[in-house]
């Protein structure tokens, strides 16, 4: 069983730390994802954010980088 | 469940999109990408963009002529210039990729134009925001939620993308459409100082 993805700690970031972040990186580097519902990121998103429900992440994990910084709200 | 996955660098973000406390984009994920669907190269990424500013151009221009306070009159003004720079830069970008230098009319009259089909025109834009064009606030936000759309789109498109020439120019676009956007929360954050 793979329990570690139960357990692995991941950190929280501020706005102001997250602005940071892509300021540090490449163009294009840092991804923020939102694992809304679609609605939800319809009725408002950030800019350039890439939609991914939830519910569809564990089915979707190949459309995203794994060595890029992902931000996650 | 990505930490788990071999994901490295994956942040929550406390507060989510509530605490963003800016403008936000609104819209499904796919709504305008099919404007880049014909951008293969980073050269047609400059004339669609380009269609695109011209649309806002024109947008803000409208409104200009519809509203009745002057201060709102030479606020739309100034925003329709600011698009203007963008227009001549993307003219330079072109230049830089292709070689051929145009002004920014013949480049408007000769390549975009006729590159740009479909869309709204801005009364179908107008009809989509009920707002009072004599509230310069709502102004201020009508116009930050256009840029925050256009940003969006620029960045979305980059990321589908699979030309790297076109991938970069998008994001360059998008990095402009970002001043853009830190130009007018300036402005707002001034007229609240004065207010």
């Amino acid at each position: 069983m793979k329990w570690m993805q139960f357990f692995t700690p991941v950190a929280s970031i501020n706005w102001e730390e997250a602005n940071q972040l892509v300021a540090d990186h490449p163009a294009g580097d840092v991804l923020f994802l939102d694992v809304r519902q679609p609605k939800e990121y319809a009725a408002g998103h950030l800019p350039g954010a890439k939609l991914l429900p939830l519910g569809d992440l564990d089915s979707r994990l190949g459309e995203l980088a794994q060595e890029k910084p992902i931000v996650i709200y | 469940m990505l930490a788990g996955k071999g994901f490295q660098k994956v942040y929550n973000l406390s507060g989510g999109i509530k605490a963003w406390g800016k403008e936000v984009a609104r819209g499904p994920e796919d709504v305008g990408l099919h404007l880049f669907a014909e951008a293969a190269s980073g050269e047609e990424a400059v004339i669609i963009g380009f269609g695109l500013e011209m649309g806002l151009r024109d947008f803000y221009l409208t409104m200009q002529r519809r509203v009745v306070r002057e201060a709102t009159k030479s606020l739309f003004g100034k925003l329709a210039d600011i698009e203007i720079r963008h227009q001549e830069q993307l003219v330079q970008l072109y230049e830089e990729l292709t070689g051929r230098r145009l002004s920014v009319t013949d480049f408007a009259a000769k390549i975009a134009e006729p590159a740009m089909e479909g869309g709204l025109t801005t009364e179908e834009y107008l009809q989509l925001y009920k707002t009072d064009l004599d509230s310069e606030s709502e102004v201020l936000s009508l116009a930050l939620a256009i840029e925050a759309q256009a940003l969006d789109l620029y960045l979305r498109a980059a990321e589908k993308s699979t030309d790297a020439g076109s991938e970069q120019v998008l994001r360059r676009i998008a990095a402009e459409e970002r001043s853009h956007i830190a130009m007018l929360s300036n402005y707002i954050e001034h007229q609240q100082d004065l207010a």
